[in-house]
């Protein structure tokens, strides 16, 4: 009886993966069209937008299906944080640049890096306080079992 | 709750890069001829029409372009900016980049460009805020060539004969082309100097070059018999509308 609530739950927490994952990769599908003529100017932006997707999508499956244990908030810090930090790396500090036929182009996105990095730390305090909540929940729960 | 919040954050901040990135593919900038013409101050105006056609979805905030024109040591000669605050969604702007060049200025760094043909170095750079909030720019170096307006300017040997008891009469030609990218009129001055470099005579005269046209003529200087010597040297003077310049010595005999 416990064995297939426990199969239940699994199948439930993949099909949210699933779903999950499905959705962001369509989403990436529909914002890839508009962005693709960039590509022609910017040969590694395919490249560099499929390893943020792959990755991005990795750990929102993995943290689906670690959610309702403590792994689930590791997860969702390390999402935020890769974020951040691959976009800083990957935009070289906030200021793109790009060498195309004697024409030197650039690209500030320093205020959008700074709403990234923003909506991110955000995330990881939301991530902190569900963490808290879960362990003082756990031990809650614990104290009333004893 | 904050977990809605930043949701509508993150797809609000990927919406608005996404179609930010997807305007800039209706964003047109056509630039025209350049156009050369003189100001009431006689210094030479290139003046370079830009049409800008926002079919975006947002406004272009800050649109800047600055060029530099240097000489061959990298120095600025002359220097233009034109700064459009706003490009409004839908609007189509026609502007011009203008940019001063003072001869004067350009002869100062090397006469070089007077009598023979080079070129020269323009660093543009142009910029603006997509959306008005993400700056974006570009810049490149041209060059250009430049036409000299006295290329190949010869004052060729004297002859002489005698015009009276006291003077001689000494002829000289003269000849160059303006390959300028603009008309030259004006004054040519000789002063003659015999080969203890006293000044024997002086003449001038008056000339008109067309752009890319040759030029030919003489000049006639009365000498005194008594300080004429077979060798010595002109000093020549080129008085213009657009610049004065001089003197260029050149020996003869």
């Amino acid at each position: 009886m416990v064995d297939k609530a426990v199969v239940r739950k699994i199948v439930f927490k993949a099909l949210k993966a699933t779903v999950k994952g499905i959705l962001f990769y369509m989403a990436y599908f529909v914002l890839w069209s508009f962005i693709s003529p960039l590509a022609e100017f910017i040969p590694s932006l395919q490249q560099i937008v499929e390893t943020f997707v792959i990755i991005y999508v990795v750990l929102m499956i993995l943290g689906e299906l670690a959610s309702g244990t403590i792994y689930q908030y590791f997860l969702n810090v390390a999402k935020a944080l890769f974020v951040t930090l691959y976009l800083i790396l990957e935009l070289k500090g906030g200021v793109f640049s790009l060498t195309f036929n004697n024409l030197n182009f650039f690209v500030d996105f320093r205020m959008v890096l700074a709403v990234v990095v923003l909506l991110s730390l955000l995330g990881i305090a939301k991530t902190m306080l569900q963490a808290v909540n879960y362990l003082s929940e756990k031990a809650e729960y614990g104290a009333k079992l004893n | 709750m904050i977990g809605i919040a930043t949701t509508f954050f993150w797809i609000f901040l990927a919406a608005f890069l996404v179609s930010a990135a997807y305007s800039v593919k209706d964003l047109h900038f056509d630039f025209g001829e350049p156009q050369m013409s003189m100001t009431s101050e006689n210094k030479l105006l290139l003046s370079l029409p830009i049409n800008i056609i926002n079919e975006g979805y947002y406004a272009i905030g800050a649109f800047n372009m600055t060029t530099q024109l240097l000489d061959f040591n990298g120095s600025v000669i002359a220097k233009g900016s034109t700064f459009v605050p706003n490009i409004g969604r839908g609007e189509n702007l026609t502007t011009s980049h203008n940019m001063t060049i003072e001869m004067g200025e350009l002869l100062q760094h090397s006469n070089n460009y007077l009598f023979n043909d080079s070129e020269l170095e323009v660093s543009v750079f142009a910029g603006m805020r997509l959306a008005e909030l993400v700056p974006v720019g570009v810049s490149t170096n041209l060059s250009i060539p430049w036409g000299a307006p006295f290329y190949n300017f010869t004052l060729g040997e004297p002859s002489h004969e005698r015009f009276n008891r006291t003077h001689l009469q000494v002829t000289a030609p003269i000849s160059f082309e303006n390959h300028a990218f603009f008309d030259i009129a004006g004054n040519i001055q000789i002063k003659m100097y015999n080969s203890s470099s006293i000044l024997t005579g002086e003449s001038q005269i008056s000339f008109e070059a067309p752009q890319h046209a040759p030029y030919n003529g003489y000049i006639e200087l009365f000498v005194p018999i008594t300080s004429f010597t077979p060798d010595g040297h002109f000093e020549a003077y080129f008085l213009t509308s657009v610049f004065n310049y001089g003197p260029m010595v050149i020996s003869y005999g």
